[in-house]
């Protein structure tokens, strides 16, 4: 199976390195680049720093484990969406705006695709794992200060590592299961 | 023991969990599914400050503009509605 994870920073990046045990074919999507605070919370080192996200997440994976994985250094578009995105059995959304948000949603519903969804809120304190057909984009998040000191990493790669857990369950067995997280635990929806 | 969580809902009533400042509860009332967004809010303020809420520190700067309020009818999981109270999650990539 073809997974599409768009959106390799804080939440997507930990999540291809909690995935790398997976059968599957790995695409990641991010036309943004490594910056030096991103390392603080990303899974992306000082070796990265100036690359683009998706390339040096590629050259990560083999460098570390030997896993292959297909980059794409783009901007998700409306332009572009079904090219990238087509063929894909399961579409990770990690991005940080609702306008790529909305553009992932509206075409996984069109063509059926499976989609799961991470965000979080600005100040680390929340989390919604949850598979498309329950997912609400919100909007606001442009323009707010977010935490540059790394002071959320283990809140952010333990919701990583929920969403990668999900996902494992839907790849054995094809359930859906969508969880709230905050510092103190999960609720199961 | 009864427990408190097990409210008997009726298919009008809502279970409500609010997130606030990195702590998340319950209240321990059902609240009626089909209230406002803004009655929902004033609900969760009031139960906070009053101290009824487990999990959640009561705090008088408790503001809840903002927030998102989530409604999700019952399912076969969950055999009762549930209502979340929650802070926006517009990042997934940007969290630097």
């Amino acid at each position: 199976m073809k997974v599409v994870v768009v959106g390799v920073g804080a939440l997507g990046s930990h999540l291809v390195l909690f995935g790398r045990n997976w059968d599957v074919s790995f695409a990641v999507v991010d036309f943004d680049r490594v910056e030096h605070k991103n390392v603080l919370s990303q899974f992306h080192s000082k070796m990265g720093v100036g690359r683009n996200k998706a390339q040096a997440m590629q050259q990560a994976m083999q460098g570390l484990f030997g896993i292959r994985l297909e980059a794409v250094p783009h901007r998700l578009t409306a332009d572009n969406v079904e090219a990238l995105l087509s063929g894909a059995g399961l579409v990770v959304d990690c991005v940080d705006n609702a306008p790529t948000r909305q553009l992932i949603q509206d075409f996984v519903r069109k063509e059926g695709i499976p989609c799961l969804h991470g965000a979080v809120a600005a100040d680390g304190s929340y989390a919604r794992v949850m598979w498309d057909p329950i997912f609400a984009i919100d909007g606001g998040g442009e323009g707010q200060a977010t935490c540059e000191d790394g002071e959320f990493l283990p809140f952010i790669a333990g919701v990583s590592s929920r969403m990668a857990g999900i996902v494992q369950q839907f790849l054995a067995d094809g359930s859906q299961r969508s969880e709230h997280m905050h510092p103190g635990g999960v609720i199961t929806l | 023991m009864t427990n408190p969580y097990d409210f008997g809902l009726r298919a009008y009533e809502a279970r409500l969990n609010i997130t606030w400042a990195g702590q998340n509860g319950d209240l321990t009332d059902a609240v009626p599914f089909d209230a406002s967004d803004a009655e929902l809010k004033a609900m969760a303020i009031e139960a906070v400050n009053g101290g009824s809420v487990t999990g959640l520190t009561p705090d008088r700067n408790m503001n809840l503009d903002g927030f998102v309020v989530d409604r999700f009818q019952a399912t076969e999981g969950t055999p009762y509605n549930r209502i979340f109270v929650r802070p926006k999650t517009p990042f997934g990539s940007a969290i630097r």
